[in-house]
């Protein structure tokens, strides 16, 4: 025997989201800080009303569960999130959707893992000196010489893309990217 | 919708230079991004950020004053220069000195500022737009966080009275703190913002711009 009808069980919809952060973020720690997050905003009433859950995370993709009439709730609840287990983190909505299928055929893309490598490279200008550690297409993480340059936006990297690095000059493989 | 991102910081004053916060912002669905540190003079590699196709960046200068006079001042001499003006609300005195000036685009309401009657009576009479920064929202927690939100119904309740525009900022000093349009909207409705008060604070900046990208000779006269 059902213990519920379909009709009602509550509708939900699911949330994918991408984690921009400066390191590594375990699926506990993220899953802690959102309910904390929520709990914090809403209170503990209006965090079990929603009945969010962590559904799936890898890398820096991930999709919530969520009450149906709770997606503004959720969507605030995840822009307050500041930082996971001590690690500057922000959390973009990638689309919401009304099931898992849909929601990661749409939203999560099939290479979880984007271009990312480790540099070891250095940058060396006049305003601006340091280490690379991440590059993702254009972007590209910069560890500062001097750890003042980041003092005041809490931050340990400096954000760049390649466009700062151009010298207005093509490289040898024929791109302009400076790097 | 076509959103512009109202203050963020670029290198010096914020960890990320303008074309990353640009390309972040791009990503997140925003038509443009205004940037407005208090030195813009010194930003680092701002024509870089311009190389981003199908991307608006705009560079303001944001106004830090310890008094009226060296506001004024400071609003006289970069007003021909950026086309956009903000000025922190540091103290009850730059604030009414801001309200009362016509030059001012935005008075940029920070974490302890309080608007008064009388700063909003003449924020409406000059025009000058009253921007709500939502950056507390996900930097403090708990009571701070509650008198935060104190403080912000309060000025949204004046500026609601009397009729001001408005402008929702998260003031991101670094990429970490840019928020997408969807969850500013969010997040302002969870402070206290009607959904279409929200809208309308979100599609305000692109008016901004494109206003201030005529040439007005004097207040109703254009230079065509």
């Amino acid at each position: 025997m059902r213990s519920k009808l379909p009709v009602l069980f509550p509708k939900r919809r699911y949330v994918v989201f991408r984690l921009d952060s400066e390191e590594e973020i375990g699926s506990r720690d993220l899953q802690r800080e959102i309910h904390f997050a929520q709990a914090s905003l809403f209170g503990d009433l209006g965090a079990a009303r929603n009945r969010l859950k962590l559904i799936y995370h890898e890398g820096p993709f991930g999709m919530l569960r969520c009450r149906h009439d709770g997606v503004q709730q959720t969507r605030a609840a995840l822009a307050s999130v500041y930082a996971v287990g001590g690690v500057r983190t922000a959390i973009h909505i990638r689309g919401i959707s009304g099931t898992i299928k849909s929601a990661r055929e749409k939203y999560i893309p099939q290479l979880s893992r984007t271009d990312a490598e480790d540099g070891g490279r250095r940058i060396e200008l006049e305003e601006v000196s340091g280490c690379i550690v991440h590059i993702h297409g254009r972007k590209i993480d910069l560890c500062p010489d001097d750890p003042k340059r980041s003092r005041g936006s809490d931050t340990r990297y400096l954000g760049l893309t390649s466009f700062d690095l151009s010298g207005g000059h093509d490289d040898a493989d024929g791109t302009s990217d400076g790097l | 919708m076509s959103y512009y991102l109202w203050g963020a910081k670029a290198l010096p004053e914020g960890s990320d230079s303008a074309s990353r916060q640009a390309l972040t912002a791009r990503d997140l669905g925003y038509k443009g991004i205004i940037i407005c540190n208090c030195e813009p003079s010194r930003i680092f590699k701002a024509d870089a950020a311009r190389q981003i196709k199908g991307f608006d960046v705009e560079f303001g200068a944001e106004i830090e004053a310890s008094n009226a006079r060296a506001l004024h001042s400071r609003i006289s001499a970069w007003r021909p220069t950026y086309p956009i003006l903000s000025v922190e609300a540091s103290s009850d005195e730059i604030i009414h000195a801001a309200c009362e000036s016509p030059h001012v685009d935005a008075l940029i309401l920070c974490i302890d500022s309080r608007l008064s009657i009388a700063a909003a009576r003449a924020a409406g009479e000059s025009q000058v737009a009253i921007g709500f920064d939502l950056s507390p929202f996900f930097r403090l927690r708990a009571s701070s966080r509650a008198r935060w939100l104190e403080a912000f119904g309060r000025n949204l309740e004046l500026a609601r009275k009397f009729g001001l525009s408005m402008i929702l900022t998260c003031m991101a000093r670094s990429r970490l703190d840019l928020r997408g349009p969807k969850e500013i909207l969010a997040m302002a409705e969870v402070a206290g913002f009607e959904p279409a008060e929200a809208e309308e604070a979100m599609l305000l900046p692109e008016r901004i711009v494109q206003e201030n990208r005529r040439h007005w000779l004097a207040p109703g006269v254009e230079l065509l």
